[in-house]
């Protein structure tokens, strides 16, 4: 490439890197941008817990507003073009690996597939998909007779979906064959890749729709991002920056209008006063315990470590929890079925060039009235791109094949393609987040994550299997075989209208403890038969302008 | 198969690298030019029209070189996949050669005008060829083939060469003092040349437009000056047109102020289009992957070698009214 050799080092998973009033520049290799930093002692208007897609636009919003803000991330700052490497096992750094029990019918596995650690959240390392709710789903309960209605107007996501796929300048295709007419996406959709065309010839031989996925990642170059080069390295996060992660969005954003990243500093209490008033955040950084003043404390820490942190932030007043009058913090937790179908083909495919999901099909989304389906809900299914290692290891746990076996199907990996689901599951009370009895090394009780499918989640990945199998089968694939597993999470602290059943308003504010607030995933009342993140980038921009308009009338 | 598919599939085996289709390029260019430029002794005639031809040519020559590049470089990023793909940049040479050669009436004279013609042939087979590939994809005619299959602009440019090529041809052969020999095909007088070329790159300005705009729609206009090759050659190519058909003094001078204002644009975007380059991943350091991965940096002369030949078509309408 340019000739430079660069050397990884761990120097960001050390020591935090956002201090001395300077944070990582994340466009340089090893520069720093000014950074406003803010003493414990002083008390400031928002402390925010995680810097995903919740906490990473709140962060940006609510500082461009005027608002002194610190974020807090568990995880390290990274600069993407010296810290990432092209290479699966170096890049588990970015997943949140710390131990989390997971029990249940159906256990889900923990860890690369659902979360991260890092500064910019699971955006540093998803797979930039970038789809929007059906507009009934916000009304899914009254609408299709399932789950929860959000106590949000679809029309109002749907302005707030096109601010952030601006902000995110989302490459997508001029025409989307499901939903309401949407306006343009900011960006062309990219080429679609030769995995992707097997999804499309799949789809024109059942005579269905199919798209160009929309992607969070560049088709042409954008301030000081180039655009995709289509190594396919999205996964285990883009060495580029063409990726538009929430690290290089809005955290520069953030950073720009006054706000203080905390890097490796996890936050492990909210303290409340003895009128049940949140007071601020301890947080361990650099081998101590810390506490941070501040006058509205932010969670946004995704739906496992959101309820783990207002579970273990019991006080007297609140012996159950924060927010925890309802008894909902921890429930209805949601996953995506995330089951596939694979083949061979003749001609050669290499999958693995490009982002990993290069054309999708939204068909079951929107139709409610084929008489074959049996299920609520929808679901959604891309063309797929897994890297070696993580493809030879969903081999192994589903089919257990090993040594030689193993082998001859990997000899296979540059002429296979894949069909995988996103698949709506229900939101069920039992499905939960809880405190187990062990500690953690900072002494914080672990998670311990509960997850059965209930029939109607069994129906919908059946259908889909089915379905995805016939349509590989029609692009001419061969030898096909199925895996399963999940993806994402939702819900575990869920918004309403109503105290009795959601812990938070519509505005993320929480029902019991007037100066606390919950901002990511973790709202979700449903989980859609489409990928997150849009939806709660979305909604965390809508809940950034609720709280600054409440600001501005003197209630925050 | 796309083209970038096909690329990634095709380079293992083979072991010409950039550097040399960059080099053959070069060339390829260089020697079109000396044979061209040997071919041209000065000839003593109208200087109107001794000035009109030699612009028009010239104009022909950079378009043809524009083709010569853009197309080795796209070919090579397809991996010469198909035989067929050589003949592109090897007819942009011989056009370019053609060109530059000095028209005769004898036989010898034929050779360019061959050469004019096979562009124009191979460039709107090309274009049958790329359709081809467009339509048989997944999606059919969508945007996303029209985007990133085998382009429909590039073999049109290579037609489009040969088209000003003949029209040049004829602007050089046209008899200055209005008395026809009856000889020449296209024994056109001076100010009929001048209309059919005025015709041709007016014509040929809107096409090339339409094809920057659909590949600065595709980079989503994320420069201001994206906009400008969609507005300023097509706006010219009417007024061009406007001149074929009815010329008039006022009009040819707002016409010519215009097609220098295109040819200025030539230049200016080939700059452009240098930075856009830089701005992929690695930026020139990295020329062997962002050069094909970036905006094409041969494309944007082709409008310099149009307005060029827009000028000669004014000067030959020009000579019209001094004539009558
Ligand atoms: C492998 C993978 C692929 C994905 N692909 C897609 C996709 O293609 N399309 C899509 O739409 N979605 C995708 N997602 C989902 C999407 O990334 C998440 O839904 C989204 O990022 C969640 O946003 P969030 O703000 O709720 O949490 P996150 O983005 O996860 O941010 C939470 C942050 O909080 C920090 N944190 C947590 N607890 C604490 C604490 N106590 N103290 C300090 N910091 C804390 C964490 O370190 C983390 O950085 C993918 C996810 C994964 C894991
Ligand atoms: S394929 Fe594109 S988005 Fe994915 S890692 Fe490479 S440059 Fe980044």
């Amino acid at each position: 490439m340019s000739g430079r050799v660069s050397v990884l080092d761990d120097a960001a998973e050390l020591r935090p890197r956002a201090v001395s009033g300077r944070a990582p520049d994340v466009f340089s290799r090893e520069d720093c941008v000014p950074m406003a930093q803010f003493r414990d002692e002083e008390e400031v208007d928002f402390a925010i817990v995680g810097t995903g897609c919740g906490g990473g636009v709140l962060a940006a919003k609510l500082a461009e507003a005027g608002g002194s803000v610190v974020a807090f991330d568990a995880g390290p700052f990274f600069r993407p073009l010296a810290d990432f490497a092209s290479d699966e096992r170096e890049q588990e750094k970015l997943y949140w690996l710390e131990e989390r029990i997971s029990d249940g019918e159906n256990p889900i596995e923990l860890g690369s597939n659902n979360s991260g650690r890092c500064v910019g959240g699971s955006t540093v390392h998803f797979q930039m998909v970038a789809l929007r709710f059906r507009p009934e789903w916000f009304q899914a309960r009254t609408k299709l007779g399932y789950g929860a209605d959000w106590p949000v107007d679809w029309r109002e996501m749907w302005r707030y979906y096109e601010e952030v796929e601006k902000a995110c300048s989302i490459s997508g295709p001029i025409r989307y064959p499901w939903g309401p007419k949407r306006g343009r996406y900011p960006y062309r959709a990219h080429e679609v890749n030769a995995a992707g065309l097997v999804l499309a010839r799949g789809a024109e031989a059942l005579g269905i729709d199919w798209a160009p996925t929309p992607l969070c990642t560049l088709s042409a170059p954008h301030g000081k991002s180039p655009p995709c080069v289509y190594r396919g390295m999205c996964k285990i996060g883009c060495s580029t920056n063409a990726k538009q992660s929430v690290l290089v969005t809005y955290i520069p954003r953030a950073l720009a209008a006054g706000a203080e990243i905390r890097d490796l500093a996890t936050v492990g209490r909210i303290e409340t006063d003895r009128w049940g008033r949140a007071t601020g955040v301890a947080y361990f950084r650099e081998g101590r315990w810390r506490f941070q003043k501040a006058r509205h404390v932010i969670v946004a820490g995704y739906s496992i470590e959101t309820p783990r942190l207002l579970l273990n932030s019991h006080s007297a007043r609140h012996p159950d929890g924060l927010a925890n009058s309802s008894g909902l913090v921890g429930r209805h937790l949601m996953v995506h079925s995330n089951h596939a179908v694979w083949a061979e083909f003749d001609e050669e495919i290499r999958w693995y060039k490009g982002p990993p999901s290069m054309a999708c099909c939204e068909h079951w989304n929107y139709a409610d009235d084929d008489p074959t389906k049996d299920f609520d809900g929808g679901y959604a299914f891309m063309s797929q791109g897994p890297l070696p290692s993580d493809f030879a290891t969903s081999i192994v746990t589903n089919s257990g094949e090993f040594g030689m076996d193993l082998r001859a199907r990997m000899a296979k990996y540059n002429r296979m393609a894949g069909l995988k689901m996103v698949g709506e599951t229900m939101p069920q009370a039992d499905n939960r987040v809880t405190l187990s009895e062990g500690k953690d090394d900072l002494g914080l009780p672990r998670p311990r994550v509960t997850f059965g499918y209930c029939d109607n989640d069994k129906r919908l990945y059946a259908h889909a299997l089915d379905f995805m199998g016939r349509m590989i089968e029609a692009a001419e694939g061969k030898n096909r075989f199925e895996t399963e597993g999940t993806a994402h999470l939702m819900g575990g602290c869920r918004m309403g209208e109503d105290p009795k059943t959601s812990v938070v308003n519509a505005d993320g504010r929480s029902w019991d403890v007037p100066n606390l607030w919950v901002c990511d995933g973790s709202l979700m009342p449903t989980g859609g038969g489409v990928n997150p993140s849009m939806t709660i980038l979305a909604n965390a921009a809508r809940i950034a302008d609720r709280m600054i308009a409440a600001g501005r009338r003197g209630e925050v | 198969m796309s083209a970038r598919q096909a690329a990634h599939r095709e380079r293992g085996s083979r072991s010409i690298g950039l550097d040399a289709v960059a080099a053959g390029g070069v060339i390829a260019l260089v020697a079109a030019f000396a044979i061209g430029s040997a071919l041209r002794p000065e000839r003593k005639s109208d200087p109107v029209h001794r000035r009109a031809t030699r612009k028009a040519r010239d104009g022909a020559a950079i378009l043809g070189a524009s083709v010569l590049m853009d197309s080795a470089m796209e070919h090579f990023r397809g991996g010469f996949h198909n035989r067929a793909m050589v003949l592109a940049p090897a007819t942009a040479a011989a056009s370019i050669a053609a060109s530059l050669a000095e028209p005769r009436p004898d036989r010898t004279g034929r050779l360019p005008r061959l050469g004019h013609a096979l562009s124009f042939a191979v460039g709107a087979a090309g274009l049958g060829f790329h359709f081809y590939n467009v339509t048989k994809r997944p999606g059919g005619l969508s945007w996303n083939n029209l985007f990133y299959a085998a382009p429909l602009g590039a073999p049109g440019a290579l037609a489009i060469s040969g088209l000003l090529g003949l029209t040049s041809e004829a602007l050089s052969i046209a008899p200055v003092d209005g008395n026809r020999t009856g000889n020449e095909a296209l024994a056109w007088s001076l100010p009929e040349a001048g209309r059919g070329l005025a015709l041709a790159t007016g014509g040929s300005l809107l096409v090339t437009a339409a094809e920057a705009g659909l590949l600065h729609f595709r980079g989503a206009f994320h420069n201001p000056a994206m906009w400008l090759p969609v507005t300023v050659p097509p706006a010219t190519g009417l007024f061009l047109i406007g001149e074929a058909a009815n010329p008039t003094d006022s009009g040819r001078e707002v016409t010519r102020w215009a097609a220098r204002g295109v040819a200025v644009l030539g230049v200016v975007g080939t700059a452009f289009h240098v930075w856009g380059v830089h701005r992929n991943m690695g930026g020139w350091h990295n020329w062997r992957q962002t050069s094909l991965a970036g905006p094409p940096t041969p494309a944007p002369i082709s409008f310099t070698g149009l307005a060029m030949a827009g000028l000669a078509a004014l000067d030959a309408l020009g000579s019209e009214e001094r004539s009558s």
